[in-house]
Parts: C-alpha cells; structure tokens; sequence
C-alpha cells in the first residue's frame, strides 16, 4: 500500500543504534580530545538546544519568532547578574531564575500578540529584542554596553558537559512534550489549521502561549551557562539579531518542525562556521551567508536536511517541493487553499 | 428545552449584512436542513454559531444555554460540533494523529482506542497511516466528520459535508449520521444535494440575503412558488 | 522661561513632523506590498539603508549630488525589486503549512544577507550622504526649520500623493486595490496577481530605497541601521492596521513626533524602548489598528 516500505522493528533498531553511538561520541569526547574541540561540541550543544527550543514555537507552532534571542539574553543577565561580586550566587540556583525571568516576558508579550495574526507575532518579538538591547545598553546594574564579567573558575570540561546536559534536556523535553503527549497534538493541530482544532475544543491562544513560555525558558538556561562558561557578557555577545538569525537558520536547514532537524542544522551550520571563520576570519560574512542560506532553503529545501532521510518521508512537511511520486492508494493532492492563510 | 435557539442573530461585515435577522429553533434530535443560493448566509450562519466569528447583534443558545459571543473552542466543549464547506484536515498529521487530536478533554486514555472505533466505523482504517495532505477530497470529508465524531458531540453542523464525494463514501457517511441520529444526536445541515435533503431532513429552512424567507417540510418548500423560482428549479419531467 | 519651553516644544513637534514624513514615505510603499503580496516585508529596512549607500556612492563615485540622484535611486531599486518579487510571490503561493510565515522568513534572509555583505563591503562606520543641492536653515518665529529636513518632507508628501494618485486615478491602481483586497477575486477577474505583485514591489523598493537617501542625507547611518527602521515602518503600519493605506499618514506623522519627543525630552536612548512599549500598547488594545481599518486576526 505505502511507497516506501520501511520495516518497523528494523527502523526503530537503526535509530536506536545510531542514538546510542551519537550519544557515546558526545559524552566521552573530552576524554580522547583537545580543549580546543571541546569548546567546539559546546558551542554545537548550546546552538542545537537553541535551535530545538525555537523550534518548539516557529517549527511545531508555526508562529515565527524573531526574538527568541531576547530569552537567551534574559538567562544569561540573570546568572551575570546574580553572580556579581556581593550577590555570589550558586551558578546552578541563577539558572531556574532565567528560565522564570523569561517565561514571564514570554507571557506578558505572547498574550496580546498569540491571539493575531503569525505577522504581529513575528513583528512583536522582534521589537522586544531590539528594544531589551537598547533597555540593557542604557541601565546601570546590567554593566551597560560594557557587560559584565562572570568568575572564570571552570573548567572547559565543566562547561561542555554543563551544555550538553542541558540540550539534551531540552530535546527530551521536546520528545516527551511534543512528539508522544496530548500537547503535541494540539499544538501541530494549532499549526495545521487553527480555525479547525477551535472546533474541536482546542483553546489555541492558551496552546499557542505555553509552547511560546516554554520555548523562552529553554534557551534562557543555555544563556546562564554561556554567560558562565565566556566569562564577560555585553548586549553584543547575547542580545544580537543574528543569534535569533541563526536559531532560525538552524531549524530550518536541519528540518522544521522535526525532532532532530535543529540538532542537525546546528551541527552542520555551526561546524562550518568554525571552519570559515578560522580560514577567512570574516564574521559579517558570515551573517550575509547566513541570510542567503535562509533564503535558499526557503526557496528550495523547505523541509530541510531531514527531508533527506528516508524514514523522515513519511513525516514530512511538504511532499511536493522534492517532487516524490504521488502515493498510489487514493491519491489526489491536498487541498491547499493558500489563499485562506494569512500571514 | 430547544438543542438550539437562535433570536434575530444579525452579522455584517462592513457594509454587508451576511445574517440580517435570523431567528428559528432546532428541537432535540431533529435534522434540519438548511437550503439557499450561493451567498445567502449559511455558511456565516454556521460561523456564528459554532462561535468561529462573534454576531454584531442577536442571541445563541445551546442547550438551553447562553452562548452568545463565546470562542469557538469553549462551544464545541460544550457539545457542538462543524464540519467546513473546505475540508480543513491538519495535514501535516497522519489520519490517525488528526482523529487523536481532536480527542475530549480529559480522555486521553481512552482516545486511542476510540480513533479506532471510528476509523473502523468510517472504514479508514486502511488509510490510518497516511498523511491527511494525501487524502482525495472525499477523503478529507470522512476525516472531519471522523474527527467530530471523537468528540461525540450533541448537535452537529453539516456543512456541504457530502460535495463532490464518490457515492461510495456518500453512503458511509449518511449511515453514520442516521446512526447518530438513532442515538439522540441533533443534526443542522446545509446542502445543495436536494436527493439527500429530501431523504434525511424532516424540517428545512430557506435562507436568502441573510433572511430566513422560508420554513417547512420537503413537500412544502418544493411548492413554494418563490423558493423554486429563485433556487431550486422546476423538475424535469 | 515658559516661552523657552513652549518654543522647544513646537521645535520638536515639527522636527518630528518632518521627520514622519519619511516615515510615511517608507510605510506607504511596505503597507501596499504587504497587501499586495500578503507578505510583511523585513527587509524593509534595508532598502532604506541600500539607498542610502547609494545616495553616498552616487556623490563619491559618479560625482552627482544625491538629491539629483533620486530618479536614478528609484529606477535601480524599482529594478532589484522587480527581480526579487517573483521570488517573494513563489515562496507565498507554496504548499508550505504557513507559507506566509516562510514569506515573511524569506524576506529576513535577504534582509539579513544584505547587511552582511554590506558590512563586509563598507565596514561598520557611520556615514551621511553629502548633498549641496539643498542646504541652510530656515527661521520662522524662532524656530529652525532645516532646509533638507524640509526637502524630505516635501518629497514624502509629493511621493506619497503621486502614489495615491496613482493608486486611486489609474486603471492598473485599480487592479492593484482591488488585488490587495481580495486576491482569488482579482484574478478571477483576470488581474495578473504575480506581474502586479511584482509592480508594487518594485514601485515600494524604488520609493523606499529614495526616502533612504534622504534620511541618510538628515542623520548619519551605518550598515547596521536596517533593522531600526524595519521597526519604524512595521509600527506605523501596525499602528494604521495591517493593510490600510490611509492610516500611514497618520501613524507616521505621529510616530515621527513620538521619537522627537523622547529624544528631547526623555533620552535618545529610550526611543527604542518606547517604541516598542507603544507598539505593544496598541496591539494589546486595538490590534486592527488605533484607526481600526486593517485585518488583524
């Protein structure tokens, strides 16, 4: 009956397999290389739990966001903040701060705007982030445009294992929440066809504003342990444009909407920027690359790398973009009323 | 107790009154067809009672209670439930997964063995597993009307709900609705199908301009000399 | 001393008057794409930025002075425009789940990839377009009026007239209102959507990318002054509604005096803040727009 004829149980061991092989390589990788690769996979680890959590609105939800870095920017003030000689906090204790900090900007700024259209959204986050740069730059006790500075008495170790920790975490918490619960349903409803999941008793503002909080609060702890892990803070290093840029860039080369597509666009964008950037040394070419590869993939891989994998098919967002043959048991294209979709 | 009242619902949109006073009940267990040319108002007629769009003016209530400006998903909580003119099916969701979406607050267990029964009631249990953007337009229709009926619902709307299906699925979906019906269910259907608005609705209301021009049985719509002059058409013979 | 004061105000307020003529200019061409191509544009900015750039080049290259280089300005980016369009239009027309979001990330890439490149090209030093043309201050009852500032705001005003006129006196203005009002419609009724969508595309890249120049010409810029002014546009056309034209006017004249007032009397450094803080208030209580005449959900 279906196209593709993948054996269950032989899938589920080859991904269970590669899982555990991934899983293997990442935890012991301190073990048998330098620091220098060390920070490299924290980097990865940090940016592919950024992409997933922007992923839980703009590829699960379908509301774009393009502020999500104000929530990176909020974790890491609040344990720079709390950090600050006088205060002292525990590193570990600063961290539910951020993610609380920021799933309370989440809600005062998703409630007015979840209940519009995706543009306001997109729209309003944006402004929060620009405006929260401008706020920080200007008052005193976040350092201004001078930062701050973190106690530098970690090791590298530390940090990597802090980071993976935490992106692993954030994937299994989007495993469980979004992909094998009663919540994922409603919000990959909400995203389908929000006018039908109203009919059917789904309250969508209140689905649309607990995947936007939670996706706020994730990347607010990723933020606390990069401002430990850098040691010096300023609005430029967590509260650029180009950070939410590249959470969006990430998700969706890797794959909207997918499980493993950010941790896979992630990877690839942020190895190659490495590379780049230790060959050409050029960071604003790196934004324009950035931008183009955005507006390619939009144009002509719509659902990303994992389009690629072949179990992936069947979950895929649009079959039509990479022209696969129409499937044979009562097939006849979907009805896709753009028209009825704004933005 | 009337399953649904309505009293002088009115609806505009800028200069346009889509529902300009409408006001007629639907007793428990009836099916009700609603009949009207292109534009009439039965599909904002539909909108404003489901709560997908708020009335300018007028009064609903469900179930002997007041539903009047309520969010669409509050009303079908309480016992509504539509199908669309264009079949929405969530289509990045297999059939299965947009069955189980639609499942009652509060039974999460029970919702999977229920999207069962139903797949099996509608005889899609061979296309469980498809993505619902697969689906041939008939297809799509037994889904939403799969997708209501999770949620067992007291009163339904019908919208257009058998519109360019195969005769096949046609008769699932009509044996479904007299099985409803037999169970207590209420039914308002808009249709163009005059076949089937004879054979399964006892009432019919006539809209057009957004005004109820007409109320009766089968027989008595179709000798209404200004309903057939304007909609229906005279019979072949 | 409240002579002083009373005069500053009025300074402000017609500094901020003038200065929302361009505001106006930029939002009138980004509010018609918005409802032509149902798109929100969030490269908006960056044509005013591009078109600054090239009301520099045009002095430093071509030796031409950049107010004389504004028909050439509209020409070039109408042409870009025209090429980025059809683009825009295929993204919007997809069988994505929302592919008016996928739009809309769309414009953010090539928003974003031209910033990079011309941070890469320019670096990031604050420039300002030299014009000789226009130059001078005016004085009425004590308050400066500059010159240029009042050439922006003659060129907003004759801009957007033209484009209303245009919108609302010719047949293809026509076909463009009643596209951005319904689409299907329209090309039921045998409007091109897709060509038209690429005229007013290019029609508000070439106005915008020309209103750059002349804000270039009043404060100085940077490479990186695109998304401020994304953000301008997108309040005054928040602010209007989504989708109307004729609240622009209003929304920018009053944006512009907005930011002047901060700037004078609360600190350059707030403007942003507030900004935002009043884009937020007006979403929070009117979202179709203070004057309630654009589609908000």
């Amino acid at each position: 009956m279906m196209v593709q004829e993948v054996k269950p149980k032989r899938s589920a061991a080859l991904s269970a397999l590669s899982l555990i092989v991934i899983i293997a390589f990442l935890a012991t990788l301190p073990l048998w290389t330098d620091d220098y690769w060390v920070r490299i996979w924290t980097g990865v680890a940090m940016w592919a739990g950024l992409a997933a959590s922007w992923n839980i609105i703009g590829g699960y939800a379908g509301y774009i966001s393009f502020g999500q870095v104000a929530f990176f920017g909020i974790g890491a003030y609040a344990t720079a903040i709390l950090m600050q000689p006088g205060l002292d906090w525990n590193f570990f204790l600063t961290l539910p701060v951020g993610a609380v900090v920021a799933g309370v900007f989440a809600l005062i700024v998703g409630w007015p705007t979840l209940r519009l259209r995706g543009a306001y959204f997109a729209i309003a986050t944006w402004a929060l982030a620009e405006a929260l740069t401008q706020i920080v730059n200007t008052v005193d006790f976040t350092g201004g445009s001078f930062g701050l500075s973190t106690p530098g008495n970690a090791e590298t170790g530390f940090f990597y294992y802090a980071m993976l920790i935490a992106s692993a975490a954030i994937y299994l918490i989007v495993f469980l929440l979004l992909e094998r619960s009663r919540f994922g349903y409603k919000v990959k409803a909400v995203r389908d066809n929000e006018a039908a999941a109203q009919s059917l008793g789904i309250n969508t503002t209140s689905v649309k504003l607990q995947a936007f909080v939670l996706s706020a609060a994730l990347p607010a702890v990723l933020g606390g342990i990069d401002a430990y892990w850098i040691t010096f803070i300023n609005p430029q290093s967590v509260l650029a444009g180009d950070i939410t840029d590249q959470m969006v860039v990430m998700s969706l080369v890797g794959g909207l909407g997918h499980l493993w597509g950010p941790a896979i666009g992630a990877t690839v964008l942020y190895l190659s920027s490495t590379w780049l950037n230790a060959h050409f040394g050029s960071s604003t070419g790196y934004i324009a690359m950035i931008g183009a590869l955005l507006a390619l993939i939009v144009l002509f891989l719509p659902d990303g790398l994992v389009g690629f994998l072949p179990r992936a098919r069947n979950m895929r967002l649009v079959r039509q973009m990479l022209r696969l043959p129409e499937r044979p048991a009562g097939a006849a294209g979907p009805s896709a009323d753009t028209s009825g979709d704004r933005p | 107790m009337n399953a649904l009242a309505v009293s002088d619902l009115k609806r505009s949109f800028g200069g346009i009154r889509a529902v300009a006073g409408v006001s007629f009940n639907v007793a428990v267990k009836e099916i009700v067809g609603i009949i009207g040319p292109n534009g009439s108002g039965k599909s904002t007629l539909f909108n404003l009672l489901s709560g997908t769009i708020p009335p300018s003016s007028g009064a609903i209530s469900l179930l002997g209670r007041d539903v009047t400006h309520q969010p669409a998903y509050r009303i079908a909580r309480q016992g509504l439930g539509r199908t669309f003119q264009i079949p929405t099916p969530f289509i990045n969701m297999t059939v299965r997964e947009n069955l189980l979406a639609a499942a009652v607050e509060g039974e999460w267990r029970s919702a999977r063995s229920r999207a069962e029964e139903v797949l099996d009631a509608l005889e899609i249990g061979h296309i469980a597993d498809d993505l619902a953007a697969t689906l041939s337009g008939g297809q799509q229709r037994l889904l939403e009307f799969g997708r209501i009926q999770m949620r067992d619902p007291q009163i339904i709307l019908l919208d257009e709900v058998t519109a360019g299906v195969n005769p096949r699925l046609r008769q699932i979906i009509l044996a479904r609705v007299r099985d409803l019906r037999q169970k207590g269910k209420t039914f308002l259907v808009i249709e163009h199908d005059m076949e089937l608005v004879r054979t399964i609705c006892e009432r019919i209301i006539v809209m057009d301009a957004g005004e109820i021009v007409f109320e009766g049985t089968f027989e008595e719509v179709a000798r209404n000399e200004r309903v057939v002059d304007a909609y229906l058409g005279r019979p072949e013979t | 001393m409240v002579r002083v004061a009373m005069q500053l105000l009025v300074q402000t307020v017609i500094d901020g008057l003038l200065v929302g003529g361009l505001y106006v200019a930029i939002s009138i061409g980004f509010s018609l794409a918005f409802g032509v191509l149902d798109v929100v544009d969030f490269a908006v900015g960056e044509w005013v930025m591009l078109g600054a750039f090239a009301g520099v080049a045009s002095q430093a290259w071509l030796g031409i002075d950049p107010i004389a280089f504004l028909p050439a300005v509209f020409v070039i980016f109408a042409l870009i425009g025209l090429l980025v369009a059809p683009l825009i239009y295929r993204v919007r027309t997809s069988r994505y789940a929302r592919p008016a979001l996928m739009a809309l990330a769309f414009t953010f890439g090539i928003a974003m990839f031209a910033r990079g490149v011309m941070l890469t090209s320019v670096g990031f030093d604050p420039r300002t377009v030299e014009t000789h043309l226009v130059g001078g201050t005016m004085m009425i009852g004590g308050i400066h009026i500059p010159w240029l500032r009042l050439a922006g705001f003659i060129f907003a005003i004759v801009s957007t007239a033209l484009f209303m006129g245009f919108l609302f006196f010719t047949r293809t203005g026509l076909a463009v209102r009643a596209t951005a009002q319904n689409k299907r419609n329209a090309s039921l009724m045998g409007i091109d959507v897709k060509r038209l969508s690429g005229l007013v595309y290019a029609i508000y890249a070439g106005l915008t990318a020309m209103a750059g120049v002349l804000i270039g010409a009043i404060y100085s810029f940077t490479a990186q002054v695109g998304p401020q002014y994304s953000l301008l546009a997108f309040f005054v056309v928040v602010m209007a509604g989504l989708g109307s034209v004729g609240g622009v006017l209003v929304a920018g004249l009053f944006l512009g005096m907005l930011q002047a007032l901060v700037t004078v009397y609360v600190g350059a450094d707030y403007t942003l803040a507030i900004v935002f803080g009043v884009l937020f208030l007006i979403l929070l209580v009117s979202p179709q727009g203070v004057l309630r005449r654009g589609l908000a959900a």
